[in-house]
């Protein structure tokens, strides 16, 4: 016994001074990525394949920790809890923007040291089929002629409560002033996707990846809140161009806690910005129907700070707030 | 058997803790949320469970309080209740403090670490449960956590915290 | 039909080396990730997909649906060895495994509930070859109104499944229902009993609930008894000599294993209900319609039968509409779903046309799943059998910290080990006062599809509940679900008379 004690000591020893020797360059050990959300999701996919191209711009692995509970709060909080080593990032949603107008969390974007904007997936206006055809909706225009001639009476689903495709519906009635009533569906976007194919309601505002299995199989797109046409559906038009400007989209990205080393962050900058031009995962976004589009840390966070201001507005429309 | 350890005297108590509890959660839902133009308020559904629970707590206290009626003092036949006197009851003493070494573990758990608590915790209880071979308490609480934390990290990549056994993540990182 | 497809199809998978190396990998990976408490079958499939993008696509599927068949099986070795339900969908196999593992028939109990997975799994994946598109059809008629009369349909079991009071099984159920509603309300995000605590946002994770109500508060109890001297050893049957059950106990439990199978495959069929709905309806259907409902709850092959077929009867049950309609059947599927679209197809009415052959070789790697499942389990029975023989004074602790860890794993957030740790003290008061846990248990799984169907139900018609007279399903449901409740309270009666009867027989003797 005394024997095993005395090896248990001197490994402990050991360790202790393998990590004190390797500080010096960064990253000399693995890096921890937070996901707040679950893994096998949307987010969780997403991550986990850029985490391994990331890891090749690093040569160290990523290991993504999902920290999930409280809709993605207390996976946001860690991340910005985290200690600013280097050695611990993480992944930001959408929902982030709209934690504080719900009295969720204190935290925002100020809290975040944004690295990159890895992911957007648009929202789309998207009818059952049947219904667009009895009532003459074709397009965007004609869809919105007859919501405003029914105030209140058309029901888009839009996932569950306070997701980011129930808050596009309040995005909607503000750009176009129409007013509609969101569903929600508590338990995801496949719900209400087959809600509205059913004819419980006349239609969603998720995106065409989430929408995908009945579009044309009872559902019609009518537009993408895109600025240009998604190149998986490149017959769906965006509103834009039907005179609709309503750009709406959820979002992922990289971010660091505050307080990082300058050193650190550029190089993790430099990595994510080589990262998301890697074939594999290019090939991995394509398939899964996510696109990529890559914004730098400056223009990120210009991003969110816009985010923070919109989003709590279309949430009062939906009734959120 | 006394009236006031039978089962049918347990059952009134409880339905009256019960209907304390039920009243508190009600309370409780009156403060929700009131959202405009709902069909269904946040607080509707909680408060018919609520209801639900007390109509079926006051049948449980009519039941009892006509059993305890119809029974005589020293019935023999009256059901014994359980008891968790821990005055009296040496293993609901032990479950007591079982119960309370799970409160600390939870405490515990960030600070010391999934495998230190652990194997503290495993080995109080074998302790407690009157096992007095130290060495299968020490080679038990030892490689059982630690076996544990090595399945969950390397083979199902699920991080779990290490307090202050961090080094010992750090080696196994290196291997 | 296409015959010939379907024969090309099944040959290719099942003669094809790689497809059967990685069905049995997941299968075993499957029965061993399932039996650890906290650990169930979603997080395996979702830990392994990274590996299976490397592979063709149906070694991935055979892989992932070795995992989810392998698991819906191990959840119960567990939950009959040592009364802690691995996964959701075995906690009802507990009700009648963990007394006949108590009896000492541990071994028989893991061979029916192997068999009868295996059956089940065997009735689902005929089911979904030949009736999908049916079925399919079917499943699309289910709206708001459907789900929410199903729901009820779930809980008029409850009765079935409370034991000798009634009042004290209702009260239970709405305990349950009332738990469902911490957290933020499924269609307004109304913060609900959170008391400010950021954990409680998305209510109380229903894994450590299950863990401490069945698990944690056994040890409580047990430790109780050790030092109070009540404690038997635990004893392993005194020889396994067959790994399958007998021919005898076959003709037993059949009627059982063939409702359960076709009950599972049925609900695990519609969008938003899993095996852990299905264990439940094929148990207390099963029990109400049995001659002998008292000995139910007692350790009878009847009971572990009738829920270990029924959940994974589920898993062919909620492929059909995750293929036909690109809509997950429940959790696993949704991780499924996942992978098909990673190798570039889109399930959906679609695929049968397109990509026929696809769905073949998937029905077909459902079947060889089930037959991996089969294989490792008959490896595993003895083995595992021998865990019940581990001196008590051992195991309690062992399972409590291996307990713990599965309750923090789910969202590694320590407040979820505090809850599992309340839910423990909860289980064992109400065991002391003889609560029945089981009806908190069905009242936490259909109580958010009971609300959130109904709440949205009144907003799609404008708070007139009476709409539901125009959806018939879901007045079918409904009628079923009463004769249900006061066909079990008669039996309750029944059961209660017999059993006040074989008392006073006894004493007078």
């Amino acid at each position: 016994m005394k024997k095993f004690l005395a090896l248990m000591v001197a490994l402990v020893l050991v360790c202790g001074m393998a990590t004190v020797a390797s500080a010096a360059e960064y990253p000399s050990k693995g890096i921890s990525v937070i996901c707040p959300w679950g893994a096998g999701g949307g987010t969780d996919s997403c991550l986990r394949a850029f985490c391994e191209a990331l890891g090749k711009q690093l040569g160290v692995t990523l290991t993504v920790d999902n920290q999930t509970g409280a809709s993605g709060v207390i996976g946001h909080e860690a991340i910005a809890d985290a200690d600013p080593d280097g050695y611990t990032m993480g992944m930001i949603t959408f929902e982030l923007s709209a934690y504080k107008a719900q009295d969720m969390s204190d935290y925002t974007y100020e809290n975040y040291d944004p690295l990159c904007r890895v992911n957007t997936d648009a929202a789309a206006i998207t009818v059952n089929t049947d219904w667009a055809a009895a009532n003459g909706i074709t397009d965007v225009a004609t869809f919105v002629e007859y919501c405003k001639a029914h105030p209140g009476e058309v029901m888009m689903g839009g996932s569950s409560s306070g997701s980011v495709w129930h808050i596009a519906g309040g995005y909607l009635m503000n750009a176009t002033g129409i007013e509609i009533k969101m569903i929600t569906y508590a338990n995801g976007a496949a719900d209400a996707v087959k809600a509205a194919a059913q004819g419980e309601i006349q239609g969603v505002t998720v995106s065409l990846a989430e929408a995908r299995s009945f579009i044309g199989n009872g559902l019609t797109v009518l537009g993408v809140m895109d600025t240009e046409r998604n190149s998986a559906f490149p017959d769906v038009p965006t509103c834009q161009e039907q005179g609709f400007d309503v750009v709406y989209a959820t979002q992922r990205g990289m971010a660091l806690p505050l307080g990082c080393d300058e050193e650190v962050r550029a190089k993790l900058q430099a990595a994510c910005a080589a990262a998301i031009e890697d074939p594999d995962f290019i090939e991995f976004m394509n398939n899964a129907g996510q696109t990529i589009s890559y914004m730098d840390a400056e223009a990120y966070t210009a991003y969110l700070k816009q985010a923070a201001e919109d989003v709590p507005k279309a949430m009062e429309a939906v009734g959120l707030l | 058997m006394k009236k006031n350890q039978s089962k049918a005297f347990s059952n009134l108590v409880i339905s009256i803790v019960l209907l304390v509890f039920e009243i508190w959660a009600y309370v409780q839902t009156l403060s929700f949320k009131v959202v405009k133009n709902a069909a269904v308020q946040p607080a509707s559904f909680p408060q018919f469970m609520c209801l639900g629970m007390m109509i079926f707590t006051i049948v449980l206290l009519i039941q009892s309080v006509m059993k305890l009626m119809n029974m005589k003092e020293d019935d023999p036949l009256a059901a014994p209740a359980s008891s968790i006197n821990f005055f009296k009851s040496k293993g609901a003493l032990a479950g007591l403090v079982v119960i309370a070494l799970c409160v600390a573990y939870v405490a515990l758990f960030e600070v010391l670490g999934y495998v230190l608590v652990s194997a503290l915790i495993a080995a109080a209880i074998m302790w407690i449960i009157g096992k007095r071979d130290f060495r299968q308490i020490l080679l038990v609480s030892i490689f059982v956590p630690l076996l544990m934390w090595l399945v969950f990290y390397k083979m199902l990549t699920v991080n779990i915290p290490m307090g202050i056994l961090q080094p010992l993540k750090n080696l196994v990182d290196m291997i | 039909m296409n015959w010939s497809l379907l024969f090309q199809s099944y040959g290719s998978v099942f003669l094809n080396p790689e497809v059967l190396l990685m069905t049995l990998l997941g299968a075993a990976g499957g029965v061993l990730l399932g039996a650890i408490p906290g650990m169930t079958a979603t997080m395996g499939v979702a830990l392994l997909i990274p590996f299976s993008f490397g592979m063709d696509l149906i070694p991935s599927i055979g892989l992932l649906l070795g995992i989810y068949c392998g698991g819906m099986y191990g959840g119960s070795i567990s939950a009959i060895l040592i009364h802690a339900p691995g996964t959701p969908a075995a906690a009802a196999t507990l009700l009648d495994g963990y007394p006949m593992c108590q009896k000492g028939q541990a071994g028989k109990a893991l061979s029916i509930a192997m068999f009868s997975s295996f059956c089940g799994g065997i009735i689902g994946a005929l089911v979904m070859t030949f009736l999908s598109p049916l079925i399919a059809d079917v499943a699309m008629e289910f709206t708001s109104a459907e789900m929410l009369m199903l729901a009820v349909f779930g809980l008029s079991v409850i009765i079935a499944i409370s034991g000798q009071s009634i009042a004290k099984g209702l009260i239970s159920a709405f305990f349950g229902m009332l738990l469902c509603t911490v957290g933020m309300d499924p269609t307004y995000s109304a913060k609900r009993f959170t008391f400010g605590v950021k954990s409680l946002y998305s209510g109380l994770q229903f894994i450590p609930v299950l863990i401490g109500l069945f698990a944690v508060s056994e040890i409580i109890a047990g430790v109780e008894r050790i030092i109070n001297g009540e404690e038997k050893q635990g004893r392993s049957d005194e020889k396994i000599t067959e790994v399958l059950p007998s021919l005898t106990t076959i003709a037993q439990i059949w009627p059982q294993i063939l409702s359960g199978g076709l009950i599972g495959t049925f609900i695990g069929a519609i969008p938003g209900a899993g095996g852990d709905i299905a264990v439940f309806v094929s148990y207390g259907f099963n029990k109400s319609f049995s001659k002998h409902p008292e000995q139910w709850g007692t350790g009878i092959p009847q009971g572990v039968a009738s829920t270990e077929s029924a959940n994974n009867g589920c898993s062919g049950g909620a492929m059909i509409p995750l293929l036909s309609l690109g809509v997950p059947g429940d959790a696993v599927t949704a991780v499924i779903l996942g992978a098909f679209i990673m190798k570039g197809i889109q399930p959906g009415p679609t695929m049968y046309v397109d990509k026929l052959d696809t769905v073949y070789c998937v029905f077909a790697a459902l079947m060889l799943a089930n037959l991996a499942m089969l294989v490792v389990g008959c490896c595993g029975v003895r083995f595992f059998a021998k865990i019940v023989s581990v001196e008590k004074k051992i195991l309690y602790p062992i399972i409590l910290v291996v307990s713990l860890l599965g309750a923090f794993s789910i969202n590694k957030n320590v407040f979820d080990v505090g809850v599992c740790v309340l839910f423990g003290v909860v289980g064992w008061l109400m065991n002391k006062y003889e609560f029945p846990l089981s009806p908190i248990l069905l009242a936490l799984i259909l109580g958010p599809m009971c609300e959130q169907n109904f709440v949205r139900f009144m907003d799609l018609n404008g708070g007139n509940f009476l709409a539901i007279l125009g959806r018939p399903i879901a007045v079918g449901f409904f009628v079923v679900a009463v004769a249900v409740i006061l066909f079990s309270i008669y039996n309750q009666k029944k059961i209660n008379k017999r059993e006040a009867a074989a008392k006073t027989a006894a004493r007078g003797e």
